[in-house]
């Protein structure tokens, strides 16, 4: 009996605020998305499906959406590509727990960093006058490149950030999980007279394939908040080669012409795309990696 | 001779890697003690006269010193109420309920999920509505989705690994469930607990959408950080990075802890 | 002290019973082992008495107390776990007196108690230690020095031994059986190990599938098993089990084997009944080849025990085992012949699996 109370006591406070938050959130991004309202005026009426109507006939939205489905596509498989190669070339070649936690340390430094000071670090360092990279690049006779304002380079650029910061972060991880591992099917292969990459390309990686389905999964969800990093380093630009959904979405609902309705109907699509897109994927990589 | 020659590559490989990793950081470091003069050249300058102008300028900023404090404020707050409500609840999840505790968790991480310009834009219209738009309520109110759903999502493992035994040792003893939970789960989780409240904590610091939807005057650092680039004529590059120092502080000072949360969660991670 | 009744105890989860209508009662000062094999639902009956576990229908008493619905603090009953659950944010003086501590004890009170249940399992020099800087050994006497100084009517233990070595284990056996005689609380005892389970138990109660196969004293256990699974169960090295037909004049007969039978024992044995024999190895030796109930069979393998060995021979294409201490002058290959006495047969019911004694 006490322990229904304890159990209800407990819950009850902190699920009834997030159930009220996301209700409140879902339930007004509805109601806006069928009224016609902008922050200018107070003013607005019913107009049913009209935004969704628009939407589909919104070029910008369907360019944001496919810079959307990019940068999710490049940050995932690079940021588990990168860890996934470097852990093992740590793993191979540093033996000394020292030295390994050395560079554990080190490879935590990035995704600690908040994402608009990581933003500004690398702008610096992109730029064309008076950046780093470009220093280093002029002295092998490559022009000054304008790594954020070429419409071509762009996006690239700021997933490069974005795969530094959690690229290195899941190499620790990654390494952290092959510590883990028994030796023993390490050593049978050995014993077999495996080499080390075939070790590693039949043995430990095929052992974590579980919990490298639930980093990618991870880094999927946290690629839908990078928001911070593209507001910051290019604002969506140039012209619009770096614009994802979130972006849009902001421009549109708060930064020009506040057209809440407009920007609501999209963050509906986004998040009815999303949520059905992870549940789907989730329940499926949990099958999948048991 | 060729086993020598690859070892000594991959070393040389892995120094480079470390640099890549910290060099960013360090080189804005440098930048944040450097006068403009010192950064504008055609030649990257290790060498130079340090300055702390950069960092009086911030500090001397009133719109940037009250952003630390709205920081300090805000974050403190949400992360406080969302530890105070998610552990307990955590420990009934990972405890008590047993038919409905999967979907309440799933639904937990299913805020995880949500882009946050689907909180944000309908959120910007309500709190206008009911006069808190801009406020450091407002604020909290809205950062208590993060709070509480991440430090339930890392709590309930954390509790899921403290024995059980020890738990019915203590209700053997006579503790009430609640007894059992504040003197026995809570202090033998409480490290894996504290590494939970750090990273919520980290996650706050860092949002900058939320807080430059819902606030104007009354904005967080990373708002007020985002928006210098457009102070005076020049880019102020020393003052940016001055900036970016302080707003990393925070975070970094927590490394040895993050560390230590990521070795027992992968270690319990893999019976 | 007390007794405990158990009556008409269910316990399920979701629709599947794994206990379905138990009774049981244990005398005051008894110690009783639950014994079988895992998944018999012999921890869960121990978990159920200690409260930590809900019943989900039936009536449970300690001491005449209806303790069903109580939580498990108020039931005067300690347990000692099989992994010990010592707190380990606690020394181990805390550890052992916390429940005192928390029933509001004073201090004057405590002191003494703590001296004395330290003294009595050695633990002494180690009261300021925390519990993870201590051997196995040496925690498990702090869970049970943790459950005597509450000085309950019932202690319960859940496999306390089964995560020691097999030296510590004997020694902790011995220990807790004198603790026993000291103290005379009634005790249950969870274990898999019927060595164990004979070596310490006033009585047995060696259960299956959650139901109680046979409760006895040991010897009757050993002696007199009720079923096929309890002979089974019971001693090392395991018994035989031959297919047998009764023949006129109280014989079994398997193929070459024909062994006469104690009608005192089994009066209701019929001619051409079908019938399992059960021979204990170690009530079998070696035997000259007219011996009565003298068995053949060709050597297989020999077993060094030490004192004695186990012989395994083949007989009719099938095994048979006995224990000798004469094993050394025995070689693989030989034919040799080995025999018991008609009371040491045990016969069960092909079917049932129930034993044929006195029917």
């Amino acid at each position: 009996m006490t322990r229904k109370i304890f159990v209800r006591l407990a819950l009850v406070p902190a699920i009834s605020i997030l159930a009220t938050l996301a209700l409140v959130s879902i339930a007004g991004a509805i109601w806006f998305a069928l009224m016609n309202r902008t922050l200018r005026s107070p003013e607005y009426e019913f107009v049913g499906a009209y935004n969704f109507l628009r939407l589909l006939r919104d070029s910008r939205f369907f360019n944001a959406l496919e810079i959307s489905a990019l940068w999710e596509l490049i940050t995932v498989t690079g940021t588990l590509g990168l860890a996934v190669l470097l852990s093992v070339l740590i793993y191979e070649t540093v033996q000394k727990p020292l030295w390994r936690n050395v560079i554990c340390f080190a490879f935590l430094v990035p995704v600690l960093l908040p994402r608009v000071a990581a933003a500004f670090i690398w702008r610096f360092m992109y730029s064309p006058s008076l950046g780093v990279i470009n220093y280093l690049c002029g002295l092998v006779g490559i022009g000054p490149v304008e790594f954020l304002a070429d419409p071509s380079l762009a996006l690239i650029s700021v997933a490069v950030v974005d795969i530094w910061q959690w690229g290195l972060f899941f190499t620790v991880i990654v390494l952290k999980l092959m510590e883990t591992l028994p030796r023993d099917p390490i050593e049978a292969a050995m014993l077999d007279n495996a080499r080390r990459w075939e070790i590693h390309a039949y043995v430990t990686l095929p052992m974590l394939k579980g919990p490298l389905v639930s980093l990618a999964l991870v880094k999927a969800v946290e690629s839908l908040r990078s928001f911070d990093l593209i507001f910051v380093m290019t604002g969506g630009g140039p012209g619009k080669a770096t614009e994802t959904l979130d972006l849009y979405a902001y421009q549109m609902g708060i930064n020009m012409g506040g057209r809440i309705s407009y920007a609501s109907a999209m963050s509906l699509l986004l998040l009815v795309v999303t949520t059905i897109a992870f549940t789907v994927i989730w329940k499926a990589g949990k099958k999948w990696a048991a | 001779m060729g086993r020598v020659i690859s070892a000594t590559l991959a070393r040389g490989l892995l120094a480079l890697l470390i640099v890549v990793a910290l060099g960013p950081i360090l080189w804005t470091v440098l930048g944040a003690f450097k006068e403009l003069r010192d950064i504008v050249t055609p030649v990257p300058k290790l060498l130079f006269e340090p300055t702390l102008d950069n960092f009086a300028t911030i500090l001397r900023n009133p719109t940037i010193r009250d952003g630390l404090l709205h920081s300090g404020v805000v974050v403190s707050v949400s992360v406080l109420i969302g530890a105070v409500l998610g552990i307990p609840a955590a420990h009934a999840l990972a405890r008590h309920a047993q038919r409905f505790g999967d979907d309440v968790q799933f639904f937990v991480l299913s805020l995880r999920f949500m882009p946050p310009v689907a909180i944000a834009i309908p959120f910007i219209v309500i709190y206008l509505d009911l006069g808190i738009y801009d406020t450091l309520f407002g604020l909290i109110l809205v950062y208590l989705i993060t709070t509480i759903s991440t430090v339930i999502w890392l709590s309930v493992p954390a509790f899921e690994r403290v024995p059980r035994d020890i738990e019915e040792a203590a209700a053997m003893e006579g503790c009430s469930p609640f007894e059992v939970f504040w003197r026995f789960s809570l202090p033998v989780a409480a490290p894996s607990l504290f590494g939970a409240i750090v990273f919520t904590f980290v996650l706050v610091w860092n949002e900058l959408l939320l807080a430059l939807t819902l606030a104007a005057q009354n904005a967080t650092l990373p708002v007020v950080a985002a928006s210098i680039t457009s102070l005076g004529k020049e880019v102020p590059w020393g003052v940016i990075n001055a900036a970016t120092v302080v707003l990393v502080i925070p975070p970094l000072v927590f490394i040895g802890l993050l560390m230590g949360l990521l070795n027992t969660s992968v270690q319990s991670g893999r019976k | 002290m007390a007794n405990i009744t158990c009556s008409n105890i269910v316990k399920s989860y979701g629709a599947f019973p794994v206990i379905d209508g138990l009774d049981l009662s244990i005398p005051d000062h008894e110690f009783v082992v639950f014994l079988g094999p895992s998944g018999c639902g012999k921890s869960t009956m121990l978990r159920m008495i200690a409260g930590l576990e809900e019943v989900t229908g039936g009536r449970i008493e300690i001491g005449g107390t209806d303790v069903t619905d109580m939580p498990p603090g108020d039931r005067g009953v300690a347990m000692v776990f099989q992994s010990y659950a010592l707190y380990p944010h606690m020394s181990v003086a805390d550890n052992i007196t916390f429940g005192l501590r928390r029933q509001g004890v004073s201090r004057s009170e405590i002191a003494p108690r703590l001296e004395q249940v330290a003294d009595m399992l050695g633990l002494s020099p180690y009261l300021d230690r925390r519990p993870k800087n201590l051997s196995g050994g040496q925690q498990q006497r702090v869970a049970m020095a943790r459950a005597m100084i509450k000085t309950p009517k019932v202690f319960l233990f859940d496999e306390p031994l089964s995560n020691l070595d097999a030296k510590l284990r004997e020694k902790l056996r011995t220990e807790i059986r004198k603790m026993h005689l000291q103290l005379k609380t009634t005790t249950i005892f969870v274990t898999h190990d019927q060595l164990e389970a004979m070596t310490i138990a006033d009585r047995i109660v060696l259960m299956r599938d959650g139901e109680i196969e046979q409760m006895g004293t040991p010897d009757e256990i050993f002696e007199r098993p009720a079923s096929h699974f309890v002979a089974d169960f019971i001693g090392t090295p395991a018994m035989n089990f031959i297919d047998a037909t009764i023949e006129a004049g109280h014989v079994a007969r398997a193929g070459s084997i024909a062994l006469s039978l104690s009608p005192e024992l089994f009066p209701g044995l019929v001619p051409g009944q079908k019938v399992e024999l059960g021979l204990r190895p170690a009530s079998m030796d070696l035997a000259a080849p007219d011996a009565p109930n003298a068995i053949g069979g060709t050597v297989v393998l020999v077993e060094n025990m030490g004192a004695e060995g186990q012989v395994i021979t083949q007989v009719d294409g099938a095994e048979i085992s006995f224990v000798t201490p004469q094993f050394r002058q025995v070689r693989a290959g030989e034919t040799v012949h080995f025999a018991l006495r008609p009371d040491q047969i045990h016969i069960f019911d092909p079917e049932t699996g129930r034993s044929l004694r006195g029917v």
